[in-house]
């Protein structure tokens, strides 16, 4: 398969065109701009990784200060949701309608829940004294590391670290979760066919990245 | 699954190996492994499930060679930032 | 995304069988990439002159330090009690002025105008490949521009932390005396990073995916070369700024501590996230004026670029390096030396690509039929006023001289030579350039050359001597340099620096009268005033909604002139090579 094979012209909205890439601009338009997504999340998470591992002062353990079975059910429960995403694609290209509008249903069901867990979580780390500005003395959480005798060091860079990653990445989600009600709006017209169905392709792009975003931010921030 | 132009990969088998993933870096971090093996090894997890990800959700099995460039430009980026960064406080 | 019909739009684009659009349609909410490209010129022409404004004020309080400033009094008592400027006022001029500059004048010039109007143009494409997301990627500059204009009239006054807000400066009202203003700039620079992204995805995509048939990479003017690097590396670059930002904004508003030592946090992990985006921002400030200087150059010295290949690779050298030279802005940061001495050599390195381009514009230039018209001037004296600014950037690349000159007069200098010497010459050399393609008329040659020439002049005095206050070390940044016995010799200096500068300022009115005059009472320009070869020139001026009747066919590069075998001395795109006599 060498570049010979490769035509030298494309067709677009009618006109003839160089080939490019041989990718459509929709899906060409939406991979650059996962990129730059890329680079985003790599400022937060790098500040986190830099931060931690920079820092002389052993950092609280996060399996003692988070939840990770409840996460690591909506870890599941995202991955389910981009299985979802992936089947509503492979029935409208089969021109299966139904399937279409039924997995497009599963997906922002999967998401909303996820950003209901995630909002169930916060709320319960709030109130365990876990904020953005760090533990709070005489919280749960502070209390619970300090009488077990466990390190409490950096919590504030803990606190600041952890909400700012998961929560712009769970507004990312929110987002993602209202396009896809959208599309899902538009596919109950009857808008996708099996010969025109790139909207599907192109939000399920970024439905997929939202989802390994978090497989590297769940392993990062709760696991380590 | 009948034939048709498009070869569609096994989704449903990727997502019994990413749910085995899971599981085992969930265990793996509560098996009280020293940090030094236990790091690396959810590392990798974590890049095999997001390279799962990668290549069959998002078809990028299934894309022009050239293509991929665009998709892994960030990567070294990404990696020279906070490698580079980590040497301030070298450890 | 997808049209709701299927049905495909003749090459024309879809005007011809729609009604009329409004007004609104057509002139403010418009998906036409020049009407927004227009949009955003005017844009940022007004913060140009803000920007220019503020360094007026900085330049007095410099000039003629504690003395009444005439007509400060509609400052207030706060800024400028008895019409003295302040020294908190001062500071927060420092960081607008190159804020504004940066942000909200020369980036949406290169990027917003330039590459808005030549791109589509210029690859023989009827319009970007996202028209809506393009018109977003303007509207998003208006509450960005609100959001950074505001500061100045909040109470506690402007961002005051220099536009580069290092931390923990920035972050708390304790050491600026700043509160709301601090806030507003980093909002206001979050939302730019979005119209940033927006368009720079529209590029990209535009570039790889709508080019005429014929135009293969090696016969993209450089222009689109340039243009097209510079948003690859705005994708991955702005990114890193919006992220440190919002982390300083929680700093600030939500009791993070990211950057505040006393529980851990790293301000320097402010600087190296900052300057990681800040290299690469400064490439984006000057190669798309690199483009537009080539397409200049060759037009004016009517001969083919000097080694374009070489000029493609240039420019992603540039690019490619720039991702490895952050540190050199952090030399004196107290970074690990190893680190440091990388950072140096990266640096020393970039010089190699650059000087490369600087060889082949006098390459280009060299025994051609030189045609010395206003975008000529102004994009010789880029190639000049550049290698000066380039230079000057070896010395602060090693870093045992930058120990002396980090921080003094000196930098000053070197970032309003590469700024304005290099990027804004090109901006006007691309404005009178391309100023008959978007409004159909002719600007006055004669009060082009009087702006040039007085402007270069002016320029020349206001910024050289900066270096010598540098060496001298005149420190950036400060109030009042009496102050400091060692620096009041220098006092003369300044106040010459401050009154060329006036006259800089001043300067700049035959070309505001010029432009204005010339959008109503120029003289019709014509297809291809310029006789250049780009496809831009082979429809009418303005062009109309869709820009080419019949998709154009491109026959060679962009740099035909003087061919020996053709009548005229240029050659557009779409016109075939003549056959070699006896062939």
């Amino acid at each position: 398969m060498g570049a010979d094979a490769r035509p030298q012209f494309r067709m677009t909205h009618g006109r003839q065109v160089e080939y490019g890439l041989g990718v459509y601009s929709g899906k060409l338009g939406m991979w650059v701009f996962l990129c730059s997504e890329v680079m985003f999340f790599t400022a937060l998470i790098g500040a986190y990784i830099i931060l931690r591992w920079g820092s002389s002062q052993a950092w609280p353990d996060p399996t003692k200060v988070l939840n990770i079975s409840l996460t690591a059910f909506n870890t599941f429960l995202l991955i389910c949701s981009s299985v979802s995403m992936v089947k509503a694609y492979a029935a409208v290209s089969h021109g299966d309608q139904r399937g279409l509008r039924l997995w497009l249903l599963a997906t922002v069901a999967g998401g909303a829940a996820f950003v209901g867990v995630q909002v169930y979580e916060y709320l319960h780390l709030i109130h365990a004294g876990v904020l953005p500005s760090g533990f709070r003395e005489g919280g749960e959480i502070m209390e619970a590391l300090t009488r077990a005798g466990l390190p409490t060091g950096g919590h504030e860079l803990f606190g600041a670290a952890f909400f700012t990653m998961t929560g712009f990445h769970g507004f990312h989600v929110s987002c993602g979760v209202l396009c896809m009600i959208w599309v899902t709006v538009k596919a109950f017209r009857g808008h996708y066919t099996q010969a025109h169905h790139e909207g599907i392709e192109v939000i399920g792009l970024y439905w997929h990245f939202v989802d390994l975003v978090w497989i590297i931010l769940f392993t990062i921030v709760y696991l380590f | 699954m009948t034939t048709v132009e498009k070869k569609h990969p096994p989704y449903m088998l990727v997502w019994l190996w990413l749910a085995a993933l899971t599981i085992i870096e969930v265990w793996a971090a509560q098996a009280g492994l020293t940090r030094r093996i236990l790091i690396p090894i959810l590392i990798l997890l974590a890049v095999w499930k997001a390279a799962l990800v990668a290549i069959y959700f998002m078809h990028l099995k299934f894309e022009p060679r050239r293509f991929l460039l665009v998709v892994l430009a960030p990567l070294p980026l990404a990696v020279i930032l906070v490698v580079a960064v980590l040497q301030e406080w070298g450890k | 995304m997808t049209a709701s019909t299927p049905t495909a739009h003749g090459p024309a684009g879809h005007a011809d069988h729609h009604a009329e659009p409004s007004f609104l349609r057509k002139y403010v909410f418009s998906t036409d990439h020049k009407v927004i490209a227009i949009q955003f010129l005017f844009y940022s022409l007004f913060f140009l002159l803000v920007g220019g404004a503020l360094a007026m004020l900085i330049r007095w309080q410099l000039g003629f330090p504690g003395q009444p400033m005439p007509g400060a009094g509609v400052l207030g008592d706060d800024a400028a009690p008895g019409g003295v400027i302040a020294p908190k006022f001062y500071i927060g001029l420092v960081t607008m002025h190159a804020t504004y500059m940066i942000f909200f004048a020369v980036m949406p010039l290169l990027v917003g105008t330039f590459a808005n109007y030549l791109i589509p143009l210029k690859i023989g494409a009827p319009d970007m490949a996202f028209p809506r997301l393009n018109m977003w990627s303007f509207w998003l500059m208006i509450p960005a521009g609100v959001l950074a204009l505001a500061g100045l009239v909040v109470e506690g006054g402007s961002a005051a932390a220099g536009w580069t807000a290092y931390a923990p400066l920035a972050n708390s009202p304790d050491y600026t005396g700043v509160t709301g203003g601090q806030v507003l700039w980093c909002l206001s620079i979050a939302v730019f990073a979005a119209s940033s992204l927006l368009g720079s995805v529209n590029y990209i995509t535009t570039i790889i995916n709508m080019r005429a048939p014929g135009m293969v990479w090696f016969r993209l003017p450089l222009s689109v070369w340039a243009l097209f690097i510079t948003a690859i590396l705005a994708i991955l670059a702005v990114p890193i700024l919006a992220g440190a930002v919002i982390m300083l904004l929680f700093d600030q508003i939500l009791h993070t501590h990211f950057y505040l030592p006393a529980v851990g946090g790293q301000p320097l992990l402010w600087q190296h996230l900052f300057w990681f985006f800040g290299h690469p921002e400064v490439y984006i400030l000057i190669l798309p004026a690199m483009g537009i200087v080539s397409e200049i150059i060759a037009n004016g010295s009517r001969k083919p670029i000097f080694g374009y290949h070489t000029m493609v690779y240039a420019i992603c050298g540039i690019a490619f390096l720039g991702w490895m030279v952050w540190g050199h802005h952090m030399f004196q940061s107290g970074m690990n030396p190893i680190l440091g001495t990388s950072f140096m050599v990266s640096t020393v390195l970039i010089a190699v690509p650059t000087a490369i381009k600087v060889f082949n514009w006098m390459g280009t230039m060299w025994r051609g039929r030189l045609w010395l018209h206003t975008p000529m001037l102004n994009a010789i004296a880029f190639v000049a006023m550049f290698v000066i600014g380039g230079l000057s950037g070896i010395f602060m690349a090693s870093t045992p001289v930058d120990m002396y000159i980090h921080d003094t007069y000196f930098i000053v200098a070197h970032i309003h030579y590469v700024l304005f010497g290099g990027s804004l010459f090109a901006i006007f050399a691309g404005i009178y350039f391309w100023f008959p393609k978007m409004f159909g008329r002719m600007m006055n040659e004669r009060l082009g050359k009087l702006h040039f020439w007085t402007t270069f002049v002016a320029y020349n005095a206001t910024f050289f001597p900066m270096h010598l206050l540098g060496i001298a070390g005149h420190m950036r940044r400060i109030y009042d340099p009496n102050a400091y016995q060692f620096l009041q010799p220098l006092q003369p200096l300044n106040t010459f620096i401050s009154v060329s500068a006036f006259a800089l300022f001043a300067a700049q009115l035959p070309f505001i009268v010029n432009f204005f005059w010339s959008l109503f009472r120029g003289r019709p320009a014509g297809m291809n005033p310029w006789r250049d070869n780009g496809l831009e020139w082979t429809v009418p001026s303005p062009p109309p909604h869709g820009n080419f009747a019949h998709t154009p066919r491109v026959l060679h590069g962009p740099y035909e002139f003087s061919h020996p075998d053709t009548v005229e001395d240029f050659l557009p795109q779409d016109q075939p090579l003549p056959a070699r006599p006896g062939a």
